[in-house]
């Protein structure tokens, strides 16, 4: 199956500031991406870079087939974006701002109203439809503008915070239908954000970026595989555990690491045998061992092990396809 | 290069363009800080002003201006002096003394929609949006430029006839006939006005390109076209007196301006450097 994008050493810089450094991944039609990263490490260049607003200085990408470069006006016929700032003109109805967009996109007449209203619908702001911009929440903004990016039903859409500003049951729904677009239709997305427990529910593959390099690119899974090594898991001891308990953690053979929670203490063991090792230990301690739950790293742990494992050099990416810049 | 040639063969895409100008207008429509101004100028200009200057002209029609006529270099202020004494007021000041005073209402008016057309949309943080929609860099450049031009134009137009029906309807129990528009104001209207509404815009496509606000847009404009024009208005407000051929030769150069400042602007209006520029 051809990749829905593809970028080969994409680079960009403004002035003397390298916004992005020789990038180069694969993603295929149906994936969800999370790139991921602090602010300025060059998550929208990328964005801008592959739906064609910027060029770049060196480095090619394809994104459905189409060089943004070249074919910058099919390609953007084929993409949606939301951008950080819902980028909605305040003087506007939220209808008319919608519309405008539609007639740019070739939905014009009777459809395109219908096409409107029935996103307005969707995402809960038909009875707001008249009203001018100026007086909306950041929530419904942002509804706002997802129902634009969606309007004319793209293959690949790139989505930068699209739930900041949302509340709880907002952000659920708009999880629900980002994960459906990929899984149900086969649209490709491209999601910038700082939720890593978002990210975590949606991305196949995540992009780790700082500073305009990739510091990693992969399967969150195999990416965790290649951080840590063994098993996890949470122990339940009825209270966070104590000084004690977790110096006594540290003696047995096997114990990688051991940190408290909530409930008790959180371990990552070489194996099954270390892990029977560490609950025969707590309980011949008279340490009440209520649970032990196995654990499989989040994206968002494997986005905080790789934060903090650079300062050094990139990971390995886990796929042959792909580098870090 | 390829893409170069690709985009000249790629036609207009007129429907995108109306659509960016109607999105626009209505958006300025809705703005006070924008559309007082532009009403309220060309009526202070275009109506206000030629009523007082007419009903005072009309109460001291015995001032004798032939002095000041005669004074003017050649057989410029001839037509004005062949008139009977108590119509040559009138016909100065209305007929010909306000005409480059006129121009005012096209520039400004075309500025400050220009800086709102271009400059805006970075206030408003709704250019990004823009580019990243199948709209080609040219059509877009096209719209912004009509949403400016087209009203500044309108606007002077629509004015000069109130001024027409202001300045005769006042004059009327000197002059008895129908006495503006003149020759002069044919020429003013038709061909200065649209060039200065373009001059205007050219300056404030340039302007725009570096300004945050449009705000900062219409100070940083002001600052380059006011002077301007105030030297100019001086300059030629003798020479524009009754030599209709003057008044087209400026025309003509203030076009070429314009069109030269679009021109370059035009060149500046990429995706890449709007982009990198927000």
């Amino acid at each position: 199956m051809a990749a829905a994008i593809e970028a080969f050493d994409l680079t960009r810089s403004f002035g003397t500031n390298v916004a992005l450094d020789g990038l180069s991944f694969e993603l295929e039609p149906g994936e969800v991406l999370a790139l991921l990263g602090p602010n300025g490490a060059g998550k929208t260049t990328t964005v801008r870079l592959l739906n064609g607003v910027l060029r770049p200085d060196s480095g090619t990408a394809r994104v459905l087939g189409l060089d943004p470069v070249t074919d910058g006006e099919e390609l953007r016929r084929r993409t949606g974006v939301l951008t950080e700032n819902a980028g909605l003109d305040d003087r506007l109805t939220a209808r008319e701002n919608l519309l405008f967009v539609a007639r740019i996109r070739g939905l014009r007449g009777a459809d395109g109203v219908q096409r409107v209203d029935e996103l307005l619908g969707r995402f809960g702001m038909i009875d707001r439809a008249n009203d001018k911009v100026q007086g909306f929440s950041t929530g419904q903004r942002k509804r706002l503008a997802l129902a634009r990016a969606l309007l004319h039903d793209p293959e690949v859409l790139f989505l930068d915070e699209p739930t900041s500003g949302l509340d709880p049951a907002a952000t659920r729904d708009v999880i629900e239908l980002i994960g459906s677009l990929a899984t149900e239709r086969g649209r490709t997305v491209v999601l910038c954000t700082h939720f890593l427990g978002e990210a975590g529910r949606l991305a196949n593959r995540m992009a780790v970026l700082h500073q305009g390099q990739l510091h990693a690119y992969g399967r969150p899974d195999e990416l965790a595989a290649q951080l840590w090594d063994g098993l996890g898991a949470d122990l339940d001891l009825g209270a966070p555990a104590d000084a004690r308990t977790l110096e006594l953690l540290g003696e047995v053979d096997g114990v990688q690491h051991a940190e408290v929670s909530a409930e008790g203490v959180r371990v990552r063991v070489r194996d099954r045998e270390a892990m029977a090792a560490v609950v025969a230990m707590l309980v011949g301690r008279e340490v009440p061992v209520y649970g032990a739950v196995p654990r499989t790293p989040t994206l968002e742990d494997v986005y905080f092990a790789i934060e903090e494992r650079f300062g050094g050099g990139a990971l390995e990416a886990t796929d042959e396809t792909t580098s870090g810049g | 290069m390829a893409s170069a040639q690709t985009r000249q063969r790629v036609p207009v895409d007129w429907t995108a363009v109306r659509a960016v100008v109607g999105k626009d207008l209505s958006a300025v429509r809705r703005s006070k800080a924008i559309v007082l101004p532009m009403l309220i100028v060309p009526f202070l200009m275009l109506v206000v002003l030629p009523l007082v200057i007419g009903i005072a002209a009309r109460s001291q029609s015995h001032v004798d201006v032939s002095r000041f006529l005669s004074n003017i270099p050649g057989d410029l202020a001839k037509p004005i002096l062949e008139l009977p004494v108590r119509q040559q007021l009138i016909v100065l000041v209305n007929g010909y003394l306000l005409a480059p005073l006129f121009l005012i209402v096209p520039l400004m008016v075309s500025a400050v929609l220009a800086a709102d057309a271009f400059a805006g949309e970075k206030e408003r943080k709704t250019l990004e949006t823009l580019l990243h929609l199948p709209l080609a860099e040219r059509d877009l450049f096209i719209a912004k430029l009509l949403t400016a031009f087209v009203p500044a134009v309108l606007l002077s137009w629509i004015g000069f006839v109130c001024f027409a029906i202001v300045t005769n309807t006042v004059a009327w129990p000197v002059m008895h006939r129908v006495f503006v528009p003149t020759r002069l104001w044919f020429v003013m209207i038709f061909w200065v006005a649209p060039a200065v509404a373009a001059l205007g815009l050219g300056v404030m496509v340039r302007v725009s390109a570096r300004a945050r606000t449009s705000q900062e847009a219409n100070q940083l404009g002001g600052a380059v076209i006011l002077p301007l024009i105030f030297l100019a208005v001086g300059q030629a407000t003798g020479l524009l007196l009754v030599d209709i051929r003057v008044a087209m030769a400026i025309g003509l150069v203030v076009w070429l301006i314009a069109l030269a400042l679009c021109a370059r602007g035009a060149r500046r209006f990429t995706r890449d450097q709007l982009a990198a520029r927000m």
